[in-house]
């Protein structure tokens, strides 16, 4: 057991954290959200050349080979930092299914091009009735000569305006299949939708969408159990995101509460604020805690994974909610307005409590792992492999 | 990165597993079960430190040389979660934990080589006297007077909520030898033995119902010189070093996850109508949020000695961090028990220790102490620096 950073991890954090900061300050953010795109495809092939996009994919798929535990870091950048590009939802949601699923060629074909800033997939799995119940959903794919017709609906995509491909999930024959369709394949419909957190998704409406039978990832027994699987990876991902944006929103209102003079003192000289701020501080370590958890979690076996991964997107969803509404209380009148970033921190953290499954869906799927006595009572550390 | 254990402390961990089956016997554990407070009642304490004594495993945390374990601290921490789990009785209190790191660091030769070995051996049993009835919080106000005469210091003075001072046989306590300068400067750190002329115990019942907390009165007793730790003015940081044990040195995620296991047991029961509580999903969800928390303590706490091995500190704000969080967990989980009683919450049975009384099915037994557990469970955030110091240590780091 070891919870130490590596001096490489360090130095990760170190280089993402400084990038953002000078690349992806906060006017900048604002800009790219009142564009037209919302995307700024620069930084896009910048994140490219620095191997961003190719971190978690395995090396003999061209990517960097990088565990969780980089990405948990790269994503508490991101989160301070208001990222609005697709990275969770094309690297980590899409590039992590097609590697999962993906035949040789596909994953030549589709990572290549992720990995080299060209491409960006976005999955089309949840729709309006699933809710976290991932197995429920109603579009159908059915064989036709030279392969697949599909039809359904797939609102908030995430990152789907951005996207080139989709990867759209549809029962054939009962069971759940991932299917490679393009952007501008005829009998799709994309509508922009812009989101609570300033970034992007489509409503996608498919009607008889055509694609051929090459089009189906299908290298994996059971495509359900994998998307499952990536939805998990995307959640820890979530999970060190709204870290980063809780020590951020710490960060900032210390410093405001250090500057702001009232009654003759900054207002941290008040005791009554800082107790305030000290529980948030207390609130931002244990949301560290599960991030960290659901990190190391994500290539577990299913129920262990579920408890790490489920357990933090609930702790974190509480602890971070009330880290964010104190933070605009102690920011008074400017912590509500949107010049300062915390409005836009607590829009995020807001949206990762209700993206990938509500902070009560996985209150409650992690209650259904902990009802075996034995996942409550056991230790956290493991067995070697 | 990573949460696995080696094949070697897994070997570890079987061997820790085959000796609590062997020796942790059902009435030890029914007696702990039964006793709603944080430390074991003392007649049962003793007979486990015995048999742990037997084995050389008393005192996990202290260095081979004074007769601990030598262990890592991997192994301390694979050690605490099994003997949690296996629901030993708590005895590792003012004695172990406490004292002992206090006079290997800063006692003189002869008191390392005669206190140490006895409180292996259970011959010693320490009691604590920081606090006075008008120093709590701010402790350096302390007013317990010794004054030097001679070979021997006489002390005046009262110092209360003692845990256990009734059946402790040695006091170690801060008393004040100088007025001059910083409060703090003044004090000094002595070793009393409550056998001596002048000692007055007046027993305090708790919340709960249980004689756990003393007020000691000190009338002109005399305290040898050679029983005074360090030098004298030294009291303060001495005493500081301490509560570093008292608050972050110590494991408490084994006992955590102990209680909610407790509580799940409980849960599982079928209650007169029909219903399990953990079928109802108002319980469930305050169930799993509490679990959440216990987790995220669980990795603060595996952090912390993943810094430490590695050389480093924990650091104030994490360590003050899971203070405050063990206690609001612990308090969480015991008032959730003590929830669900239904009517039954209304009957208390007054008789200490609880299990002299007559055997009862395990899951009565859990009934009849649950609120007594909930009770005591509110001295969780008020020992070892309450909350709202641990808020201000935060506090004051935050913002320097």
């Amino acid at each position: 057991m070891d919870l130490n950073y590596s001096d490489e991890q360090l130095l990760l954090k170190e280089s993402a954290e400084r990038f953002l900061k000078d690349r992806y300050d906060f006017e900048k953010r604002n800009k790219i959200i009142a564009s037209k795109t919302g995307f700024d495809a620069g930084f896009w092939s910048e994140m490219a050349d620095l191997g961003w996009l190719a971190l978690p994919f395995a090396e003999e798929n061209g990517g960097l080979g990088g565990s969780a535990v980089e990405i948990s870091l790269i994503m508490e950048a991101i989160g301070r930092a208001l990222m609005v590009e697709p990275y969770l939802t094309s690297i980590i949601l899409a590039g992590g299914l097609v590697e999962k699923l993906g035949s040789e060629e596909q994953k030549a074909e589709i990572l290549g091009g992720l990995i080299d800033g060209t491409s960006r997939p976005a999955l089309a799995h949840m729709e309006r009735q699933t809710g976290f119940d991932l197995g429920n959903i109603t579009a159908t794919a059915t064989k036709s000569a030279d392969g697949y017709a599909i039809s359904g609906e797939k609102p908030l995509v995430p990152g789907g305006p951005f996207a080139d491909i989709f990867l759209v999930s549809a029962k054939l024959d009962g069971s759940v299949k991932l299917f490679v369709v393009p952007a501008d394949a005829a009998g799709l419909t994309r509508t922009e939708v812009r989101l609570v957190d300033d970034s992007r998704a489509s409503d996608l409406v498919l009607d008889n969408v055509s694609v051929p039978a090459s089009a189906l990832l299908d290298a994996a027994a059971d495509t359900l159990f994998e998307i499952e699987a990536a939805y998990d990876r995307a959640n820890a991902a979530l999970a060190s995101e709204a870290v980063g944006i809780m020590d951020a929103l710490m960060d900032a209102t210390v410093a405001y509460t250090k500057e702001r003079v009232q009654f003759g003192k900054p207002l941290a000289a008040f005791q009554a604020l800082q107790h305030r701020m000290a529980e948030m501080a207390v609130k931002c370590q244990e949301a560290r805690g599960s991030a960290l958890l659901a990190t190391l979690s994500v290539d577990a076996p299913r129920a262990m994974r579920i408890r790490g991964v489920s357990g933090a997107r609930a702790k974190i969803g509480k602890v971070s909610r009330s880290v964010a509404q104190e933070a605009i209380q102690l920011h008074g009148a400017m912590g509500f307005s949107e010049e300062m970033p915390i409005g836009a921190w607590f829009r995020r953290l807001y949206a990762i409590e209700n993206t990938f499954g509500t902070t009560a869906d996985h209150l409650k799927r992690y209650g259904e792992i902990i009802r075996d006595p034995a996942m409550l009572s056991g230790s956290l550390l493991r067995e070697p492999v | 990165m990573d949460l696995l254990m080696t094949e070697e402390e897994v070997r570890f961990r079987n061997e820790v597993r085959t000796f609590l089956d062997a020796h942790l016997d059902e009435e030890l554990k029914r007696a702990e079960r039964l006793n709603p407070s944080f430390l074991a009642d003392p007649a049962v304490g003793l007979k486990w430190q015995a048999k742990l004594n037997d084995k050389g495993w008393v005192a996990p945390s202290w260095p081979k040389q004074y007769g601990g374990t030598g262990w890592t601290l991997a192994e301390r921490y694979i050690f605490d979660q099994e003997c949690e789990r296996a629901g030993e009785p708590h005895f590792r209190g003012a004695s172990i934990k406490m004292i002992a790191p206090v006079i290997m660091r800063y006692g003189n030769e002869a008191q390392k080589s005669f206190y140490l070995p006895r409180i292996l051996n259970g011959k010693d049993v320490w009691a604590q006297g920081y606090s006075e009835p008008g120093s709590g919080s701010d402790l350096a106000s302390l007013k317990t007077r010794a004054v030097l005469e001679g070979d021997h210091y006489v002390v005046n003075g009262s110092k209360i909520w003692s845990t256990l001072a009734h059946h402790a046989t040695r006091m170690f306590a801060l008393v004040r030898t100088a007025d001059t300068g910083k409060k703090q400067e003044g004090i000094t750190f002595i070793l009393i033995d409550l056998k001596s002329p002048g000692v007055t115990i007046r027993p305090i019942r708790s919340i709960c119902g249980t004689h756990e907390f003393n007020q000691v009165f000190f009338d002109d007793v005399k305290v040898p010189v050679s029983d005074r730790i360090g030098d004298e003015g030294e009291g303060w940081d001495i005493a500081k070093y301490l509560l570093e044990f008292e608050r972050g040195g110590a494991f408490a995620g084994g006992v955590l996850r102990a209680m909610l296991a407790r509580l799940h047991r409980l849960a599982s029961e079928q209650l007169p109508d029909g219903r399990k509580m953990i079928d109802d999903p108002l319980f469930m969800a305050r169930f799993a949020e509490i679990a959440t928390g216990v987790d995220a303590n669980d990795m603060l706490e595996l952090s912390a000695m993943s810094k430490v091995q590695a050389g480093g500190n924990p650091g104030s704000v994490p360590s003050s961090t899971m203070k405050i969080e063990r206690s609001r967990i612990r308090q969480s989980i015991a008032e959730l028990a003590a929830s669900i009683l239904g009517p039954d919450a209304l009957r208390f049975e007054e008789h200490r220790p609880l299990h002299e009384l007559p055997e009862e099915a395990e899951i009565d037994e859990e009934r009849k102490v649950a609120s007594a557990v909930y009770f005591n469970s509110r001295s969780q955030s008020i020992f070892g620096g309450s909350n709202e110091i641990q808020l201000e240590i935060i506090a004051k780091t935050l913002l320097r």
